[in-house]
């Protein structure tokens, strides 16, 4: 019996160690106290080109037509119906693609940076770091409602219940900071992907999001209860601390007793530095204006880029952030009023994340940092109602920048209606094998075992030109692409 | 391995064990499509006569001929290249070279003709009990257990205690911790049969249900809701939940337990009780309410139906075969779409519970709806005079191009209209309380006869009696097709089981159900009856082997195969396989009772062995996988959220029923999907709050946060063994959580009127169930005085002893 065979058969931690694929090499140098450490940090595969990631997901769906895919042709068709050949094999939930008709942008196009890249007036503030990101025209996937095309962009499948792309990166390389969650999540509130849009799925659950929460307390639990003093506290924690030494010198050789000792003393830490890491009165007005924060639309929006640079700073692995809920402002209102929802929408994050680009840039992080706009699709170049677009999967834009990325270069095309890409059509499995590229890891050796095989997040897709496109030019020549 | 010892020893064991190699690459590399059973191109390369046969272009192996055309089709050098669509890696195909060079030597070769290759395939075969004189041997499973621990060089482990092994069983068989009372119960219980007596107390609490039914509902990803973006209650799904606990408790035979899941409405079709099994097809992750989406959702229904029956009862995972030949196990396609079609007609639908009553169809609500809408105009009606004369009122005072705007049809707002609107809705909008204000006496009068109404319409307001399952949609079947080449419409498949466990059509069905009583039955094609019958078949490999196998993994914290849903080849071997056979027979010699196999394992001295690791232990059986000790394990998400509200007294033991919503802080509930009014409806009665874990809602897309930090799964796929980790947050929870202090202090306002030592006494034997030691009990003093310096008052330091000790690990921890 080959020993290939044999990693298969331990339990809880222990099991852990080898269901990562680190096998009995990593058994024997690592001790079992270290494997209780889910969180320690990791080295990668491969030299990272981004040590943290800040993930802007767009909530509901924003039009690609009416922010970085300009489409004269709708314009010029105003009113009239598709091609039948063009509206073949479309379909959403509220419209015949044959029958509804084309609506041309209601915001104008203009040119910037040195790719001369076209970006909408939507988006005035953004559109100065033209420079600094490379936009994706050309990405599609097929899940056409919110929440399986958001478990699809971050999970790699349209059903819930797989680890999220945050998951699998703390799985992969841990965090750098102990005392606060490794993948944090900050959104308006509730969403339509729920918390498995960033969970950990069948990863052990401290890999999943940690929701912040407003105020003082970011994490639940994180104060000490209503009326407990710090002085009783730590009473408190000094008996349970006396406790357990006594109960784990009569159990001698349990490493899992032992780390759950620790655990309490990381809980401890963790109350002390999680609120300090919160605390944006430490930053300078000047710092806190160029976020907007102060201003009615953008102050929630910058406040939250402000610390995802905050946490990125000291440590904190992923950071993704929501703009948009389930049940209030949101990019989904384009349903109805295109005008409105993406007037609003654009103007709550457009400086915020101008000033996020800008300060990560300034302190010399955003080379090390990861920075991803996205939205769960795109919405359709032709008209839903009077005033709406509905869902559109099938081509929508996103950008990066960061990573040492090369900014200013667009990448993929769509047809003349922006229906479909027509050039390097990019997909989820795309994003997400080029995006643990960037931080080093190799898609196809970050996986665990469940249900009877080795699970990643890429199934069974791969790297491509897109990785490559995307990689930058120091690491290319390091990269081994197993396709 | 095991079977290698068997057969082979000293200098054959090399080649054989070359041999072994080379027949594990054949099995997963070839045998889904050159088997006895497919033998595509006439070749079975399953026996070593089917590979020197071969097929139409001629013998496969010809020992020592390094040319055999098996190797140059694996080498790919021609035309001929195997296996499809890719290359086995360079090592596997020298292995073979060396294999055919050597002679092809086949250990295999006393299994009987035609029996599968893989272990877990063949039937199961009645061991013999090792002999033993030893008297550490209490039954069979010791005998078992100690010929493997002497064949490693080790000793098994001195007894637990009488205390450890007590408490051990209550959270084995119950989830609950006992008291200390029934510890001090047994201790003083000098009968020689004390410890059997209370295995069969505990089987038969009630409790017993509410432990191994979660089990089972881990395992058919059970929940309240259906999950996605809406995340809609399933309804009556907590109807199957309370099937599942009372057909544990009741010790339901498990093939009996099997069929009503399987096809309860095809085998029963008049009991309700058996057909409320197949809430098995209803509690699973679905999104049945998008639009448009009917076809796609329809192939998901089917997949999740397919791969959970075969992960749940046959420890297979199918998943894989859905797209391509399943690459490890012998699992063709064609195979996975042949169980596919089994499902194929059945639709899920509403279980009337008392059919008699109502032909399945509620006649109150019916009429109840009717009253409901006549009462809704009647309140629009009284309050209209009201509601339009403030709404005038409000309107007045406002600009007119906002009046404009605010009276201008949504459609045909302009976009500047559209703003106002939406800016000013606030202003004009009329509360109820106002309308109250301004009504007449006789107005008035008038709305609470309304409420008196609305009242009486719902004083017997009650869940309705209808449970979920499904049914067949008539005796023909839609066909199921699969699909080749990513085409939707491929080849047409008829409905089968699989080929490697023999096979076999599902024939047609002949629809024999008579009408009666006053319902008639609808027809079915009785596939899903076909199906349960094939799994439940006494000797299918699987079935008893998997459950006996889970069994073990829930008593021992590990199965004797691992990866308790992965019997296939790319999971565990067993460690003890003997055993596992033999205890797969007895179970199925036993009428496949549940709680004989718990008798058989707690009556065991394996099970009773302490849990003290030792530096042998350490450095021969790290993980304990040869059963050296008791493994220590922490208690799970439930169980710790029910020992908190058991240990300080306010556990409410009711069973049962629709499932329970605890209040919860904004912070806990932040993220949640939907309007928390519809999403997380908060039961009146507080005393609710203090349920059993099992009972309260499992909402799909919000785990309860308790629980999710103490590994509690995500009830989207099957979850065959549960996470067991150690993190800050889990600290967090249970220091400074609202649960754990609200119940400590319910329990320190019982302490604070007794002495202080007392006091302590009472509270080390409530949660850590002995009496303080005298170091202990000092310790505790001193901390008592500490914390009245800190908190100034009594009760305040004694919630602090009862926090410090529900969050010490003699608590967490089960020796």
């Amino acid at each position: 019996m080959s020993t290939k065979r044999l990693p298969r058969r331990f339990d809880s931690r222990r099991e852990f160690l080898l269901r990562t694929g680190m096998g009995f090499g990593a058994l024997a140098a690592t001790s079992l106290l270290e494997a209780a450490k889910p969180l320690a940090p990791r080295p990668p595969h491969s030299r990272p080109a981004a040590k943290a990631v800040i993930y802007l997901f767009m909530h509901g769906g924003v039009s690609h037509v009416d922010t970085f895919d300009p489409k004269p042709e709708l314009a010029r068709l105003h009113g009239q119906t598709l091609p039948p050949s063009y509206a073949k094999g479309l379909k959403t939930s509220r419209i015949d693609f044959t029958k509804a008709i084309i609506r041309g942008s209601p915001w104008k196009f203009s040119r910037y940076g040195r790719g001369g890249i076209e970006i909408s007036e939507l988006f005035p503030h953004l559109a100065q770091h033209a420079d600094d990101f490379v936009l994706i025209r050309s990405c599609h996937g097929d899940a056409f409602d919110h929440a399986p095309a958001m478990y699809l962009w971050s999970c790699g499948s349209q059903l819930p219940g797989r680890p999220s792309l945050g998951a699998w990166v703390v799985y992969g390389l841990g965090s750098e900071n102990q005392n606060l969650p490794a993948f944090v999540v900050m959104s308006d509130g509730a969403m339509k992907c729920g918390p498995q849009g960033y969970g950990a799925g069948y990863l052990p659950a401290i890999y999943q999001g940690t929701v912040f929460r407003a105020g003082e307390a970011p994490v639940l639990n994180l104060s000490n209860p209503p009326g407990v003093s710090s002085a009783t506290q730590r009473a408190t924690l000094d008996f349970i601390h006396q406790l357990n030494r006594k109960h784990l010198e009569a159990r001698p050789w349990d490493d899992e007793l032992e780390a759950r000792l620790e655990s309490y003393e990381l809980a401890f830490r963790m109350q002390s530095e999680a609120p300090e890491a919160v605390d944006l009165s430490k930053e300078t007005e000047a710092t806190r204006k160029l976020y907007g924060i102060g201003e009615p639309h953008t102050d929630d929006f910058g406040r939250k880029c402000l610390l995802a640079r905050r946490l990125v700073e000291r440590g904190v692995r992923f950071v993704q952030l929501y703009s948009g809920t389930h049940l209030g402002d949101d990019w989904d209102g384009a349903h109805n009023d295109l005008l409105g929802s993406h007037t609003k929408m654009a103007a709550k994050s457009d400086k915020p994340i101008h000033g996020l680009l800008t300060d990560l840039k300034n302190r010399g992080l955003l080379d090390e940092t990861l920075v991803v706009w996205a939205s769960e699709f795109g919405r359709t170049p032709l008209a839903e109602g009077p005033n709406g677009r509905d869902h559109h999967p099938y081509a929508f834009s996103m950008w990066m920048a960061g990573a040492g990325i090369e900014g200013g270069r667009v990448y993929g095309s769509t047809d003349e209606f922006g229906l479909r890409p027509v050039e390097k059509p990019v997909t989820n499995f795309d994003v997400n094998a080029t995006i643990l590229r960037l931080l080093g890891l190799d898609h196809q050796r970050l996986t665990y075992y469940f249900q009877g095989r080795d699970m990643r997040l890429t199934d069974v897709h791969g790297e491509n030109e897109f990785t490559h496109f995307l990689l930058p030019h120091r690491q290319v020549a390091e990269a081994k692409p197993h396709a | 391995m095991w079977r290698l010892a068997l057969l082979f020893s000293g200098a054959q064991l090399l080649a054989a064990e070359l041999a072994e190699e080379a027949l594990r690459i054949l099995e997963r590399n070839c045998l889904s499509c050159h088997s006895r059973q497919l033998a595509l191109s006439g070749l079975d390369l399953s026996s070593r006569e089917g590979a020197l046969k071969g097929g139409t272009r001629g013998a496969a192996v010809r020992p020592g001929d390094v040319h055999s055309l098996l190797l140059q089709a694996v080498r790919q050098e021609s035309k001929l290249a195997m296996p499809p669509g890719k290359k086995l890696p360079s090592d596997e195909i020298e292995t073979l070279r060396r294999w055919v060079e050597s002679g092809a030597l086949w250990p295999r070769q006393n299994s009987a003709p035609g029996q599968p290759v893989w272990w877990s395939f063949r039937k199961v075969v009645r061991p013999a009990v090792p002999q033993s004189a030893n008297p550490w041997v209490r039954n069979a499973i010791d005998a078992f257990v100690l010929a493997k621990l002497t064949e490693k060089g080790l000793k098994p482990s001195s007894p637990a205690d009488g205390a450890t092994l007590v408490r051990r069983l209550y959270f084995d068989l119950l989830g609950l911790p006992p008291t200390r009372e029934q510890i001090d119960e047994y201790l003083r219980d000098q009968r020689p049969d004390a410890w059997e007596r209370l295995v069969d107390k505990l089987l038969s609490s009630p409790h017993y249900g509410e432990k191994w039914g979660r089990h089972w509902l881990d395992l058919v990803r059970y929940a309240d809701t259906a999950g996605f973006e809406l995340d809609p209650y399933i309804a009556d799904a907590w109807r199957y939940r309370d099937y599942v606990i009372a057909s544990f408790n009741a010790d339901k035979p498990y093939d009996r337990f099997i069929r009503e899941q399987l096809a309860g409405d095809e085998f029963w079709p008049e009991d309700p009780e058996s057909v409320m099994g197949t809430g098995f097809f209803c509690v699973g992750p679905n999104r049945d309410y998008y639009p448009d989406q009917a076809d796609i959702n329809r192939v998901e229904t089917l997949t999740d139906y397919t791969d959970t029956t075969g992960s749940v009862f046959m420890g297979l995972t199918l998943g894989c075969a859905r797209c391509h030949d399943h690459k490890y196990d012998p699992i063709p396609q064609r195979d996975y779409y042949r169980l596919q079609a089994i499902f194929a007609p059945a639709v899920k639908t509403r279980i009337a519970l008392n059919r008699l009553g109502s032909l399945g169809y509620d006649v109150a609500a019916n009429s109840r709806e009717i009253k409901l809408q006549n009462i809704g105009e009647e309140i629009g009606a009284i309050q209209h005079r009201c509601r339009s004369k403030i709404y005038a009122q409000k309107m007045s005072l406002l600009r007119p191009e906002v009046q404009q705007a605010l009276q201008t049809e949504d459609e045909k707002r302009t976009p500047a209209q559209k703003a106002l609107a939406t800016e000013n809705a606030a202003k004009v909008a009329v509360s109820d309380a106002e309308i109250r204000a301004c009504l007449t006496p006789e107005e008035s009068e008038r709305l609470r006869a309304i409420e008196v109404r609305l009242v009486s319409l719902f004083a017997s307001y009650r869940p309705k009696p209808f449970a979920c399952g499904v049914n067949d949609v008539g005796n023909h079947a839609p066909p199921t097709f699969m699909p080749v080449r990513g085409e939707l419409l491929g080849v047409r498949v008829e409905p089968g089981f699989l080929t490697v466990l023999g096979g076999g059509e599902v024939g047609p069905g002949v629809d024999h159900r008579e009408a009666t009583g006053p319902i008639p039955l609808g027809p079915t094609t009785y596939r899903r009856k076909s199906l349960a019958e094939w799994i439940t078949q006494p000797d299918h490999p699987l079935t008893a082997r998997v459950m006996v196998n889970r069994i073990w993994h829930y008593h021992f914290g590990r199965g004797i195969v691992s990866t308790t849903s992965d019997f296939g080849s790319k999971g565990a071997l067993p460690t003890h396989p003997e055993l596992l056979d033999w205890l797969a027979s007895e179970f199925v010699a036993r009428k496949w009772s549940v709680k004989e196999m718990h008798r058989l394992i707690l009556t065991s001295a394996t099970w009773k062995q302490s849990s003290q690791i030792t530096a042998e232990h350490r450095q021969k059986d790290p993980q304990n996988q040869w059963l050296s000790r008791f493994s220590r394990r922490r208690l799970s998400a439930e169980e710790l959220r029910d020992s908190v509200l058991f240990a300080t007294g306010n556990l409410n033991r009711k069973a049962g029923g629709r499932p329970v919503v605890t209040p919860l802080s904004k912070e806990e509930t932040f993220g949640m999907i939907g309007r928390m009014e519809d999403s997380w409806i908060v039961h009146f009665d507080p005393s609710e709050y203090r349920r059993r874990s099992i009972y309260l809602m499992q909402k799909r897309t919000f785990r309860l946060p308790m629980l999710e930090v103490y590994d509690a799964p995500e009830s989207m796929l099957s979850c065959p063994r549960r996470d067991s980790s150690t993190t800050a947050p889990q600290a967090l929870t249970m220091l400074n959580g609202a649960f754990v202090m609200e119940q400590g202090a319910r329990f320190a306002r019982q302490l604070v009127s007794l002495e202080q030592t007392e006091a302590i006494r009472r509270a080390w034997r409530s949660i850590l169930l002995r009496e303080p030691q005298a170091d202990e009990l000092a310790n505790a003093r001193q901390f008592l005085v500490r914390q009245l310096e800190t908190t100034g008052n009594d009760e305040a330091a004694l919630v602090e002893l009862v926090r410090g000790l529900l969050n010490s690990n003699e608590f967490l921890y089960v020796d």
